[in-house]
């Protein structure tokens, strides 16, 4: 299983390794500063748990990394059956916190399966295409059972409810598909189908969720109510400036105006204390991720290698895209993370898995003959 | 341009190539939008924005300052400040105040307290404006809330000075009271500008001087969190405490003016006839104007403002009454120095002075006989004074009457003061329409008719008797001084006129006013004592035109608000006066019976209290008194 290779050591993927690390620790310093002043004694304060998390994400980055990236996927449909049980025992046996059921409590942490759904969606979509190749562009008869995959998770975490990481893993579907090609007639119906289903969506939406959607077209009409999250974000990102406040210096983050500024709105405590200029710093840290992403997908030895790394990479774009499109108040309010700066466990150890597998195919395609 | 998708075909690598183009341009122009849009909330609108994080995070808290001190003239404390306790919401933490009042209410009600109704305060609760729900509270419910802090978020004890009136009742019209600022009264234009919560003067002294004792308020720029909850503070400007007043008022005498009248509708007003001080100043009944510390109750309220005997009002000021025989005076003077008459014109009473077809009354119904001017002031003579007012006319009585003071407002240091009404013939035509009856000169002459005076004329027009002529401002400020004790500013002696009457003349008014109390025969004779040389005059003012006869006229047969007003003047010691005082109670009836045993009560107090303040009373004052005596 595990062959120690020394072109694993002298082939080793420096630069994704660095980038990784480079965002998680500047993370951790966001994390710090985030809850710089929290007055809780009695817990670790949160940045410590970041480090666990990291470290923890590290081993599993380093697991994935040094198993065949093909004995992996003999396992596919086994992982996602495991992680999509997980996803049935949070109903039974999960605790909620604000008023969603999405976390189970392992040992003394807690876990969020639909993060590792996530990860195990993209590899049961990539073993099924990469099985079921047709040699043509899909039509739509042909993704009854990927759509399967998806939406068996999808049901359950929206049932969480979760708008966001449900979201995160149609589009996760939708431009997997579009990768490995779909045939044009079938785009149009499943785009004009959609579209018309969308009146349907709406009415399934919760009352909060539909509140966010029209508080996205208009922040002030519940400025201290729905509009609060987006409103206090917009002010703290925009209140850094071109050099932003300095670190530990944000008030928006020190005073605790900003909710969720550990989580998904981060960003905002990122660009209050350190400005425009490392807002574009951190997005070109993020472009270079997700090119370097692209770079392993192209130069991937084989079908599998190229489809996960391409799913792992886009997964990043997503969240990344929403994410601060989110807190920049260019997209509605949905709860999704931002990767490798977040506070969270569950989303730091599953990405680092999946970047430990993007460098196992890097490394690989030196490795592997065709 | 043929593709392999077959596994048997083997992947190429690179397949992917055009696809992943697409999508880097894709990536590109996301990341692109998002940089523009940092560009466009942290370049373009950074000003703005870093401006409402600050505002976000900056609050300005108004510090209440306390104001100045009201003393007596013997520096004895008024009006003092006490730290009362308020039970404030702030709708910050939970907006849910209905729940946080049924919680309130729960606690109290296990310890039997109860939370006065707070109306419909559902409707108004704003984001972070603070609602009061409860002010005054006892340590009791201090405790309670204080020991529950946890269970009632937003919640919180204010401690904010309020006013305490030590002497309660007795002085409250010209004390006045205090109270939060209303819309219109923001409205006004003010040299420091007020925000709403300001507690201002809102009657009496409080008002009159609200800008000297209000201070100014200070503020302070605290930082505070999301919950509302004070991080740091930013700077403070610490508020100024206002000034101290001192008034003229001796509180001693205002107590035993108070008794004097023992709750009975009137008013006394007493002054140094030598300055224009105002020594008492009591309008009865009263309320309590501690019932407006920290905000009035509606029931106190509703109670106060519909009491049919309007304990609000300051009769000593606002109250006019017609002046009826203490204006004769006046009339008197008017004749003298018109040169119509000389002390010894003697004029015949039978009881009653023929007007074309119509009798006017003498109050004595068998008549004084042969009168002169002496005897027509201590008896109170009204057909002598028929006669005078007929020779003289209206216009000329009223000449006479505004070089009193009368008509005007004199100008004491009070809102709300009434002018009175010296009628002339062109007022008559101006505000009636109509021309003027020689029949009411006649009625004028003894101070009934049109005539109107406020309780505070009546004593300033006694004191420039006794003064000899000249007519001070009548004064309720001593001096204002600093909160540690110097003095800012010194209010002397204002002088409004001179009496143009002659000083013998003026002697000989004040020799008949003494008789009116010291000469057997006359009408406030009852107020004769070895202490003082009181100099006087009563005054009956008939409050309807009542059938002039005798059954008619007994009091007890008329209904209680149509009897007599009584009226008593008068100034002390005789020949060197050193206070004037003047008493009206309302439906009292007979001046001499009703009025004058109030005045001699305070006159009575006032010499004790001389006498108790200054053991060794100047040899030379006594013996100049001494020599001005017949």
């Amino acid at each position: 299983m595990i062959k120690p290779d020394r072109r694993l050591i002298t082939n080793f993927d420096w630069t994704l390794l660095t980038l990784v690390l480079l965002l998680s620790g500047i993370g951790l310093l966001n994390i710090y500063s985030a809850g710089f002043s929290l007055a809780d004694f009695h817990r670790a304060p949160p940045y410590v748990k970041q480090i666990q998390w990291i470290l923890i994400g590290v081993v599993g980055m380093a697991v994935a990394f040094f198993i065949d990236y093909r004995f992996l996927f003999r396992h596919a449909y086994f992982f996602y059956g495991i992680s999509v049980i997980l996803l049935l025992v949070v109903f039974t046996a999960g605790y909620a916190t604000r008023g969603s059921q999405r976390w189970i409590a392992i040992g003394g942490f807690t876990f969020q399966p639909s993060e590792l759904v996530k990860l195990t969606v993209i590899l049961a979509l990539t073993k099924y295409f990469d099985r079921r190749q047709l040699g043509r562009d899909y039509r739509l008869r042909n993704l009854f059972i990927p759509f399967m995959i998806v939406m068996i998770p999808v049901f359950f975490i929206l049932k969480q409810p979760d708008l966001g990481t449900g979201l995160i893993l149609v589009i996760l579907f939708v431009s997997m598909v579009l990768f490995v090609g779909l045939d044009w007639r079938s785009l149009l119906v499943a785009a004009a189908g959609s579209l018309i289903m969308s009146p349907l969506f709406w009415h399934f939406l919760k009352p909060y969720q539909k509140e966010r959607i029209l508080t996205f077209f208009s922040p002030d009409r519940d400025p201290l109510g729905s509009g609060y999250h987006i409103i206090q974000s917009m002010i703290a990102v925009g209140s850094g400036g071109i050099f932003g406040k300095g670190f530990l210096k944000g008030s928006q983050t020190q005073l605790k105006f900003l909710p969720e500024q550990q989580t998904d709105f981060v960003f905002s405590v990122f660009a209050e204390e350190w400005g425009f200029l490392g807002g574009m710093i951190l997005m070109g840290m993020f472009l270079s991720l997700i090119l370097w992403g692209l770079k392993i997908t192209t130069h991937a030895k084989d079908y599998l290698g190229a489809l996960v790394a391409f799913g792992i990479t886009i997964l990043i774009f997503w969240e990344l895209f929403i994410n601060i499109g989110m807190v920049l108040g260019i997209l509605p309010v949905v709860g999704i993370p931002l990767p490798f700066l977040s506070y969270g466990g569950s989303s730091m150890v599953v990405l680092m898995t999946a970047v430990g597998l993007l460098m196992n195919i890097s490394v690989r395609r030196f490795i592997l003959q065709s | 341009m043929q593709k392999s998708y077959s596994r048997l075909n083997g992947y190429e690598p690179g397949q992917f190539k055009r696809k992943l183009k697409l999508l880097f341009i894709l990536v590109s122009i996301a990341l692109t939008l998002i940089v523009a849009r940092l560009w466009h909330l942290q370049v373009l609108k950074g000003d703005e924005l870093r401006q409402r994080s600050e505002n976000n995070s900056v609050r300005l808290r108004k510090i209440q300052s306390m104001r100045g001190l009201i003393l007596d003239t013997r520096r004895q404390v008024l009006v003092a400040n006490q730290p009362s306790f308020d039970l404030v919401f702030i709708p910050n933490r939970t907006r849910d105040i209905s729940r946080t009042i049924g919680k309130i209410k729960a606690l109290y009600d296990e310890r039997s307290l109860t939370l006065p109704p707070l109306g419909s305060l559902t409707g108004r609760v704003k984001p972070l404006l603070p609602v009061v729900l409860e002010r005054n509270i006892s340590m009791e419910k201090v405790a309670v809330v204080e020991t529950h802090a946890l269970e009632l978020p937003g919640v919180v004890v204010e401690v904010t000075p309020v006013r305490r009136y030590l002497n309660g009742e007795m002085a409250a019209q010209v004390i006045g009271f205090t109270g939060e600022i209303s819309r219109e009264e923001l409205g006004q234009e003010r040299e420091e500008p007020l925000t709403p919560g300001d507690i201002i003067g809102k009657f009496g002294i409080e008002k009159f001087l609200d800008g000297h004792l209000r201070g100014k308020n200070g503020a302070e720029q605290i930082e505070v969190n999301a919950a509302g909850k004070a991080v740091r503070s930013l700077g403070k400007i610490p508020s100024a405490t206002g000034s101290n007043v001192v008034l003229t008022i001796d509180a001693a005498l205002q107590e035993s003016a108070w008794k004097a009248l023992d709750n009975r509708p009137g008013a006394l007003a007493a002054m140094d006839p030598r300055n224009g001080a105002v020594l008492a100043l009591v309008s009865s009944p009263s309320f309590n104007p501690n019932l407006f510390s920290g905000g009035i109750s509606f029931d106190d309220w509703e109670r106060l403002a519909n009491d049919r005997r309007h304990p609000m009002e300051n009769r000593s000021i606002s109250g006019q009454y017609p002046p009826a025989s203490t204006y004769k005076p006046i009339v008197a003077a008017a004749a003298l120095e018109e040169g119509l008459i000389t002390p010894e014109t003697t004029f015949y009473c039978n009881g009653a002075f023929q007007m074309g077809d119509r009798a006017f009354r003498c109050w004595q119904q068998k008549g004084h006989g042969h009168v002169n001017l002496h005897r027509a002031i201590v008896e109170s003579c009204d057909v002598y004074f028929y006669n005078l007012g007929k020779m003289l006319g209206v216009d000329k009585i009223a000449a006479y009457a505004s070089a009193f003071g009368l008509g005007a407002p004199l100008g004491i240091d009070l809102t709300r003061e009434k002018s009175g009404l010296v009628p002339t013939k062109q007022w008559k035509l101006d505000r009636l329409r109509q021309p003027w009856h020689m029949g009411e000169t006649i009625s004028l002459s003894i101070g009934q008719g049109y005539n109107l005076v406020t309780p505070l004329q009546l004593v300033s027009m006694y004191a420039t008797l006794a003064n000899g002529g000249t007519l001070y401002r009548p004064r309720l400020v001593k001096q204002l001084e600093s909160p540690d004790g110097l003095v800012v500013k010194v209010y002397g002696p204002e002088k409004l006129g001179t009496l143009p009457v002659s000083d013998r003349n003026i002697r000989i008014i004040n020799q008949a006013l003494w008789g009116v109390v010291n000469e057997k025969g006359g009408t406030g004779y009852i107020l004769k004592r070895k202490e003082a040389d009181v100099a006087g005059k009563t005054g009956t003012a008939q409050v309807i035109g009542l059938p002039q006869d005798d059954k008619a006229r007994k009091a007890k047969r008329v209904s209680a608000d149509f009897r007599d007003h009584a009226l008593f003047a008068c100034s002390a010691p005789h020949g060197n006066p050193e206070i004037a005082v003047a008493v009206i109670l309302e439906h009292a009836g007979h001046g001499g019976a009703a009025a004058a045993p109030v005045a001699r009560k305070f006159i009575d107090a006032y010499f004790a209290r001389t006498k108790a303040l200054q053991p060794q009373p100047e040899e030379s004052e006594a013996t100049k008194a001494e020599k001005i005596k017949p």
